[in-house]
């Protein structure tokens, strides 16, 4: 038989149908329904992975999402997942699995020598032994440790698979998906109440499926199919399997992770691999179950050792005996279901080790078994390196023997399973009737039913969970239909299981967090060292922060400190936990919003002819421009963009300006408003004339730039800089609605409804000539400097002028409706075409901005004021505006203040840097002597040299000194002239005319 | 002169891929072209002129929230207080009301989601309810489809959900259906 270990009957396992898979290469077969641990230990691998610190052997303690120890790497290549625990992952054909943490193999592992340097791998060892010399700690010490200690490895290629985000309402959701979640999903779905449960797991039923149980007459895992069937068929509910529910947020807010396609080879086409589900629900029901806890015995690590609830999971729910020769070690009588199944399943029960006195179900179970039994007593270690092969009982009277056996099945009580209360900072309360945490406060709208509110019985977790769904439902408003639990098989013995929490040292090592290979020892030194509160035990022996957040651990920990310190559990502590309750991959977080996609690109209207020239894009913001459009025969960047600044000084050139923000601004008070905005006056601007404007934050600091144009009595016309259109639209209409709320005024965003190019040059109005219809005047008197006129072009398309210039050549911007930009620029071009127009980018726009002065994001930097910007004198006298009163303050106001003002190299030749720093000649490059700052500087083709614009203490007054421009960071150190901050047609006469 | 000028969407294939799933469509994406879109703006102290207004003109009352009202080919959706987004799918001039009217009809680009998996798909970029129970025709929100801004409203039971957004974002929010539409049955192409 290839399965030595498989049960010839029994289990939720599709016997028809064998799966072939691959661990650490070897071939092995399992069947559908099977995860990869319990195919492994059906397969009789019982050896799965190598721990953290000290690369002890390990294998499956746990059947649950818990898991410590069977941690593997999943899949191979750009696939390749670490970490993954083998007691989740589901089986498929095909699936290829490998061990982690092992070098050069799993059963021969050359750093498991870190066992027997043990004594100096305890609490703190990082802290303590890598001090000196701290130099070391980057090259040497940190690459070391990283190699030891760790688990897998991430794929190192992109991930292939998509992911998905994704929204969902309900009135209830349901998280768990055992008798308790079935029973309020049934309850709460039969009244026609929008329902989600969530569970983990790939088969609902929890509990239900692992164990040997009756409910209303029939199995208990029939039961189960059923009340999924039934869910199944009701509209308004649903049912999410694989899916974790990983966080409880504000808001009834829910994060699920939903494993669309981790149970296939690769996903289907267009299939998510994950699915990131934000769940809004008006109440949700928590039935998350509970979780098995440990005792911490000498060698408790030892593949084999395995949860009591665990082994009945797989001989029950897998068809699987995880062994053949038991010991059952318990302190609760839930383990008598353990002996009783193993008993049914064949399998020998050597011994069964009540830590209690004589209790009735754990006595008459092992006397059905017929096992040796054994009160008051304890297993004090297993023993058998890479799988348990004995271990040694310690009798009441503190006798001690050995027994042979290769399973040992530990219950050290249970945990209810609270993480998802906590999350808003409920927390929980120690229960001395059930020697555990139950919820203390829950989120809004959460109940807790089931053993995760402490009732164990099944009997009692139905009932509760029914009545939750159902009132929950109410709560909602719906009340249509009931549901009455069935009747349960007796619940009786006594699930408390207070301690012992540690069996006194023997041999070996006792672990209390498996995953971060934390023993009783470390909490002991711990506890020694002073590291007594349970925040502090965590730091310093890393108890509970490993990826499984000590799910298994972290009560046993606290209360070996309890005991350890002569203090109860709750005035030990507790430790909380964050979302998520399971790792989340970040691909899942990030949904299909990634790379490219992570914003959204906007494109203006001339994009697809500016692709069609072969432009180079560059990305601003969201947008996406041309930088400049390279000709063939041009060798780099800098070349195009003479050729282009040279054209538009000397014939004509276009550029696509719709990139600006737009904003319409309509009203009977639109002046008054634009008033209040800007440092200077529209109201008084006749209608068809634009302006510069600007506009400061309350601080006094200037905001943004732009034109503002009067298009009629009560109709404006704004723009922005493409970089803060949108916070000066959030801006005005904060202004709108909360500072001027009586004003009638009103915006509106037209960044997109308008195509407008610049065109610029000597022969910019010869190429607005042809493209205005007949009649249209665009002589300097027809439309001169800041005007501005509505027309048509093209034969009839209504379109705007606007005689505005930021290069310093005599410009116009024509606007026509968005639809129409990709025809317009490529009639500009053709119109164009015998004046020797060319198309120009950003960097060419950039260098002409610069040559004219112009202040551009990089001088608008929200550090400058007006004055600082050599705008000053446009702050209006007559009239406050925003940030007027506090740009006058002290510091302000300074005279001394750095000043915008213009450099060149003195030796023409040199290069200047943006952000160096402005030191005078002589002086030592110290902060101290720092007068300012270069925010710009460009290439100028007008001026045969690099020309920069910058910010000098007193700057307007030193024109014609000489200064320092000094670039740490590059070497860079030039001397500069200072100069006024315009490079070309100081006197402005090219605008005009 | 210059040669006429020829209008064209903001969606091309190559930035806002087609699709055609094979069999049953559980979704379908298009482009409505050709409408005519203003913002509309009551003015202070006019709100009543407007209401007559509009009545007389187009046969409808303004709704008062987030909902949209449509008599022939003319709807009103509500924008925010005082504000709508009147759209015509017939050339109408509603500049000529007493109210702030910037034309939009370039401003936006608006894209038509309809079929059994419409709701589905749209969750994966829009946080609201869109559920019977709470979101049916007639009903409207300003929203954000993950992170672009969208106006959106709910035509018929099919459901068909209309999604108006910044002519400059429609490629991208084009293509986010369409990836999140592949594997629910997706036909998106170009109106017929």
């Amino acid at each position: 038989m290839s399965q030595p270990n498989r049960l010839a009957s029994g289990g939720l396992i599709d016997r028809t149908r064998p799966l072939a898979f691959t661990f650490d290469g070897r071939t092995y077969s399992g069947h559908p329904g099977d995860t990869l641990a319990s195919a492994l230990l059906a397969n009789g691998v019982t050896l799965v992975g190598r721990s953290f610190k000290y690369h002890r052997p390990r294998g499956v303690l746990t059947a649950g999402s818990e898991e410590p120890n069977a941690l593997v790497e999943l899949r191979t290549g750009a696939r390749r997942e670490p970490n993954v625990k083998a007691t989740v992952a589901e089986l498929y054909a095909g699936l290829e699995a490998s061990s982690q943490n092992r070098f050069p193999s799993l059963a021969f592992d050359l750093l498991a020598v870190n066992q027997l340097a043990s004594p100096v791998f305890v609490a703190g060892f990082y802290y303590k032994t890598f001090m000196w010399p701290a130099k070391l700690w980057e090259k040497l010490y940190e690459p070391l440790i990283r190699r030891a200690a760790g688990l897998g490895r991430a794929a190192e290629a992109a991930d292939p698979d998509p992911y998905e985000k994704t929204t969902a309402h309900c009135d209830v959701l349901v998280i768990g998906g055992g008798p308790a979640g079935l029973a309020a999903a049934l309850a709460a779905g039969r009244t026609g109440a929008r329902v989600i449960l969530a569970d983990e797991d790939f088969a609902l039923g929890g509990r239900l499926i692992a164990e040997r149980r009756e409910l209303g007459g029939q199995s208990a895992a029939r039961w189960a199919d059923e009340a999924e069937a039934e869910l199944a068929n009701l509209p308004e509910v649903t049912v999410l399997r694989r899916t974790s529910v990983l966080g409880a947020y504000d808001g009834g807010v829910y994060g699920a992770v939903e494993r669309v396609s981790d149970h296939l080879r690769e996903p289907a086409p267009h299939q998510p691999r994950q699915r990131f589900w934000r769940i809004v629900a008006k109440r949700a029901v928590l039935a998350a179950g509970a979780l098995e806890r440990p005792i911490a015995f000498g060698g408790n690590d030892t593949p084999g050792v395995m949860f009591a609830g665990a082994v009945r999971a797989y001989l029950n729910r897998y068809g699987v005996a995880p062994g053949r020769r038991a010991v059952v070690y318990a302190n609760n009588d839930d383990a008598a279901r353990t002996v009783a199944d193993l008993n049914a399943a064949g399998c020998e029960l050597v011994a069964v080790v009540d830590a209690r006195g004589d209790s009735p179900a754990l006595h008459a179970a092992a006397r059905t078994a017929g096992a040796l039994l054994v009160f008051g007593g304890a297993v004090a270690r297993a023993y058998g390196g890479q799988s348990v092969k004995g271990c040694e009982i310690v009798d009441a009277r503190g006798g001690s023997f050995n027994v042979a056996c290769d399973l040992v099945a530990v219950s050290g009580g249970w945990n209810p399973t609270i993480h998802l209360t906590t999350h808003l900072g409920g927390r929980p309360q120690w229960r001395d009737d059930l020697a555990a945490f139950a919820p203390g406060g829950t989120p809004p709208g959460m109940t807790v039913v089931g053993a995760a509110a402490g009732a164990f019985g099944l009997g009692e977790a139905l009932a509760a969970g029914a009545q939750a769904g159902a009132e929950a439902a109410n709560d909602c408003g719906f009340s249509g239909g009931t549901f009455d639990p069935p009747r349960a098989d007796d619940d009786s013995g006594e699930t408390r299981g207070l301690g012992p929490w540690r069996v006194p040292a023997k041999r070996g090592k006792a672990f209390v967090d498996f995953q971060n290979d934390v023993t009783v020892k470390d909490v002991e030194l711990a506890a020694r060292e002073g590291f007594r509160s349970v925040e502090h035990l965590k730091r310093y022996t890393t108890l509970g922060m490993a990826t499984d957040q000590g799910k298994t651990a972290n009560v046993l920990g606290l209360a070996l400190m309890a005991e350890i310190t002569g203090r109860s559990i709750p005035a030990t502590g507790l430790t909380l936990t964050r979302p998520p309750f399971t790792p989340v991959a970040l691909g899942a977080l990030g949904g299909a919003h990634r790379a490219k996609e992570f914003k959204p690109t906007r494109l203006p209207p001339s994009h697809f002819w500016a692709e069609e020239q072969g432009a180079v894009f560059v990305e601003t913001g969201l947008w996406m421009r041309a930088a400049y459009f390279p000709r063939a025969g041009e060798t780099d960047w800098l070349e195009t963009t003479i050729r282009e600044v040279e054209t538009v000084r000397t014939k004509v050139g276009v550029y696509d300006a719709s990139t600006l923000g737009k904003i319409d601004v309509q009203g009977a008070d639109a002046g008054a408003f634009l008033d209040h905005v800007y440092i200077n006056t529209f109201s008084t601007m006749p209608i068809g004339k634009a302006r510069y404007g600007l506009m400061l934050r309350e601080d006094g600091i200037a905001m943004d730039d732009g034109t503002v144009a009067r298009l009629g009595e009560t109709h404006y016309y704004v723009t922005t800089s493409t970089a803060h259109a949108a916070s000066v639209m959030r801006h005005l209409e904060y202004c709108r609605q909360w500072l001027f709320p009586h004003l009638d005024v009103h915006l509106s965003s037209i960044t997109d409804q308008w195509a407008k190019y610049a065109i610029a040059g000597p022969r910019s109005r010869d190429v607005v000539a042809a493209l205005a219809d007949d009649g249209f005047d665009v002589s300097d008197a027809g439309l001169p400097y800041l005007g501005v006129k509505e027309l048509t072009v093209c034969g009839g398309t209504r379109a705007r002028l606007f005689r505005l210039s930021f290069s310093g050549e005599m410009a116009f911007e024509l606007a026509v409706p968005a639809r129409y930009g990709d025809a317009l620029i490529r009639a500009i071009m053709a119109a164009g075409e015998p004046f020797g127009i060319c198309p120009y980018g950003a960097e060419a726009l950039s260098v002409m901005r610069i040559e004219k002065g112009h202040a551009a994001a990089a001088e608008l930097n929200g550090q400058t004021t007006a004055a600082d910007l050599g705008l000053g004198g446009m702050m209006s006298k007559k009239k406050d505006c925003i940030g007027k009163v506090l740009s006058q303050r002290e510091g302000l106001a300074d005279p001394a203040r750095p000043r915008l003002v213009g450099f060149k190299p003195v030796d023409r030749s040199q290069r200047l840097r943006g952000g160096a720093h402005f030191v005078p000649r002589g002086a030592a490059v110290t902060a101290a002597n720092d007068e300012g700052y270069m925010t710009s500087v460009a290439y100028s083709p007008s001026n045969g040299c690099w020309v920069g614009l910058g910010f000098l203490a007193r700057g307007q007054e030193r024109i014609g000194e000489i200064v320092r421009a000094v670039d740490p960071v590059r070497d860079g150190d030039v001397e500069v002239e200072v100069v006024a901050p315009v490079f070309v047609d100081p006197e402005g006469v090219r605008v005009r005319g | 002169m210059a040669e006429p000028l020829v209008a064209r969407s903001a969606l091309r294939p190559h930035v806002a891929p087609h699709a055609s799933a094979a069999g049953a469509h559980g979704v379908t994406l298009r482009e409505v072209e050709n409408l005519t879109l203003a913002s509309v703006a009551a003015l202070r102290g006019r709100e009543a002129e407007l209401v007559q207004a509009v009545r007389a003109a187009y046969g409808l009352d303004l709704p008062t929230g987030p909902a949209r009202v449509a008599s022939g080919k003319v709807a009103f959706v509500g924008a925010g207080p005082g504000k709508w987004l009147a759209v015509s799918s017939a050339p109408t001039e509603f500049s000529t009301l007493p109210a702030a009217v910037a034309d939009q009809s370039d401003g936006r680009t608006v894209l038509r989601v309809s079929g059994p998996k419409a709701r589905e798909t749209l969750a994966t970029l829009i946080q609201l309810d869109l559920h019977p129970r709470t979101f049916g025709p007639g009903d409207a929100a300003m929203t954000h489809a993950a992170s672009i801004a969208v106006h959106l409203w709910q035509v018929d039971d099919a459901p068909t959900y209309e999604i108006a957004t910044f002519r400059t974002f429609a490629a991208t929010l084009w293509r986010w259906i369409v990836e999140a539409g592949q594997a629910r049955g997706l036909d998106a192409r170009a109106e017929d």
